[in-house]
């Protein structure tokens, strides 16, 4: 089991942290995570993800590497089995719906509580409303995914995989909150993930 | 080609293969009374002829399959679609849960715990009208020099963790290796089927660059009810050369992660991959290299090339006349059409000769192999046989390039006497279907 991700590093590099990708199937997971790493934006037909998917990447925090091994998930009921058995190693969850498909927002409150069920008590989660992009086809208010989120007490973020909208800060919260707590530089003040994600967010433009 | 339908019992429709569901829910429907009506009777329907189309039933379980055609392919090898289809579903959902779901809820919509397989199935379909080694029964497999094979089937062999069962390297859908686990081995053999329908996964799922996926799968023939969990791998940047990992431990991704960093290593240490692309870039061989000209193309063999082991098919680019792909589907339909005679169950024959309108075609089965070749119009029937046998003897003297012989083996039980338990795979009961 050595590649099983640890916490040890050396100064400049803080070691494997697994980020994993969850929410309904076709909420848009995998563009989201294709932009993150390569920039792109898989247009065309959909192809669903089977089981999990790993992929690595390297971030550079603060002059710091932070090494994110990022688990892709298949949404659909039948992987439930195999992903469960990896929330508890994950040191992040994203949390994705899609703002053109109201049942995948609706089924945010199901996924909230297989996380709490089976990740980490501590493991930093967020959540995302993807698809900002397609403005005509909203049916889910920016306004209720940011009430989700504050009664849940997540951070809170719309994206879009098409444009790029947000989706390196999303990635790059999770990464400076990882950084910071496998580190734990005592001169260092503490990092506060929620205000960083206000303080940066992008709206989606003028349409609600 | 042909229509399939997939409908449950209860007539709720699972899987099209053209067209929406929803639309065609009425012609499901008077399928399913169609089934229903003879089951009435304590029957069960089978087919219905009519005057340019066939219309196959298959039932399994809970699951009814209906295929209607208009080619010249055989109510048998239509049923043997169907059941592709059919066992491609149990890859994925396995059988005991399938049975479970439909025994607490009649018309359950099991499209909800297929969402997004719909590629996987339309692809099968393709696949099986125009691969012939699903005709055959048997798995193509990239022709490599014996010894080239066999270094890659003992670098696999070393890079094992408890629990793997399966190592399987693939390069562009053509078997390079495959090497089982002792205990496994013992008991089954990785059936051709069961491996076209991981291919054909592996293949409809990754069309883009992948990182490294873990994905329970059941291997139907192997154990209907089960699942391995799948570690799928590609070693090089175009994705040609693929590693597929199967273990029983749906916790073991990072240690079979870590046999893919070892495999990995010590393929360039050894420039595997230079080999591998150079196998890929060769045509798997061409009539003139057989060095008996004068015929347009052929399908050669077919054949388990020792019984109870893997198959392999390798069979020729078409040339000539069969560049396109109408005269290419025309050509295989051909085929199909012998290998129903062949293998017809009232009158099956060992020998045919067959004078089709724009070439003459002869098949052959014996107990070693399944022959099918393709001449001119002008041959003679000597003349034929004269290149057969050339065709054969060269094809015994290619054995090692052309197919995988002797599977490797390995052993990741402790235990192995005992240990067949541990390669079972795991049970169903232990996902999520325990809940429904």
């Amino acid at each position: 089991t050595s590649g099983k991700p640890s916490l040890t590093g050396d100064s400049d590099t803080v070691s494997l942290q697994s980020v994993m990708l969850v929410g309904d199937s076709g909420v848009g997971k995998t563009c989201l995570l294709v932009r993150f790493k390569d920039g792109a934006f898989l247009a065309g037909s959909f192809i669903s993800t089977v089981g999990i998917d790993f992929r690595n990447k390297v971030l550079n925090v603060d002059g710091v590497k932070v090494k994110l091994q990022i688990w892709d998930t298949a949404g659909q009921e039948r992987f439930r089995s195999v992903t469960h058995a990896y929330y508890r190693d994950a040191h992040a969850l994203l949390l994705l719906y899609d703002v053109t498909n109201r049942a995948s927002f609706d089924n945010i409150q199901a996924w909230l509580s297989e996380i709490h069920e089976y990740a980490q008590q501590d493991a930093v989660l967020m959540l995302l409303g993807n698809k900002v992009d397609s403005t005509q086809d909203r049916v889910v208010k920016r306004e209720d995914g940011e009430k989700l989120a504050k009664e849940y007490g997540v951070p809170f973020m719309e994206t879009s995989a098409k444009s790029g909208l947000n989706v390196d800060l999303a990635f790059t919260a999770i990464a400076k909150e990882l950084k910071h707590r496998s580190m734990k530089l005592p001169n260092e003040p503490k990092f506060k993930l929620h205000d960083y994600v206000k303080k940066e967010v992008r709206g989606s433009g003028c349409c609600r | 080609r042909a229509m399939v339908f997939v409908l449950s019992e209860a007539g709720k429709p699972i899987y099209s293969r053209y067209g929406n569901e929803e639309a065609l829910s009425s012609t499901m429907g008077v399928m399913m009374a169609l089934v229903s009506f003879i089951q009435s009777g304590d029957n069960a329907i089978r087919s219905i002829y009519s005057d340019d189309r066939k219309l196959v039933f298959v039932q399994q379980g809970p699951l009814v399959l209906v295929s209607v055609s208009r080619t010249l392919q055989s109510e048998q090898q239509l049923r043997q679609e169907l059941l592709y289809v059919y066992y491609q579903i149990l890859s994925m959902l396995t059988q005991v849960s399938i049975t479970r779901i439909f025994e607490r809820k009649k018309n359950y919509d099991l499209r909800r715990l297929l969402a997004g397989s719909e590629k996987i199935l339309d692809r099968l379909l393709n696949l099986v009208e125009s691969d012939p080694g699903f005709l055959l029964g048997a798995v193509r497999c990239l022709p490599l020099p014996a010894s080239q094979r066999d270094a890659l089937g003992a670098l696999l062999q070393k890079a094992i963790t408890p629990n793997l069962v399966f190592s399987i390297l693939v390069a562009q859908s053509q078997l390079v290796t495959a090497v089982q686990e002792r205990a496994v081995i013992e008991e089954c053999r990785l059936e051709p089927t069961d491996l076209h329908l991981l291919l054909n996964l592996i293949g409809a799922s990754s069309a883009f660059q992948a990182g490294e996926i873990w994905t329970p799968i059941c291997l139907p023939r192997f154990n209907p009810d089960g699942y391995f969990y799948a570690y799928i791998s590609y070693l090089d940047a175009e994705c040609t050369v693929c590693l597929v990992l199967l273990s029983t431990d749906k916790e073991s991704f990072y240690a079979v992660s870590d046999c893919k960093k070892r495999v990995e290593e010590a393929m360039r240490t050894q420039g595997s991959l230079q080999v591998l692309s150079g196998g890929l870039q060769s045509p798997s061989y061409s009539v003139g290299q057989v060095g008996v000209p004068g015929y347009p193309g052929e399908l050669p063999p077919a054949a388990p090339v020792h019984q109870r082991q893997l198959s392999s098919s390798p069979s020729p680019e078409l040339e000539g006349p069969y560049c396109s792909e109408e005269e290419q589907q025309r050509l295989f339909d051909l085929y199909h059409y012998l290998h129903s005679r062949i293998h017809s169950t009232s009158r099956p024959l060992r020998l045919i000769y067959h004078v089709a309108e724009k070439e003459t075609l002869l098949a052959w089965v014996t107990s070693k192999f399944e022959l099918y070749t393709c001449f001119s119009p002008l041959v003679t029937k000597a003349g034929a046989i004269n290149v057969l046998t050339k065709l054969l003897r060269w094809i015994k003297k290619e054995e090692d390039r052309l197919f995988i012989r002797y599977p490797p083996k390995y052993s990741t039980t402790p235990n192995p006497g005992k240990g067949t338990k541990g390669g079972r795979p795991d049970g169903a009961e232990n996902g999520f279907f325990a809940g429904l």
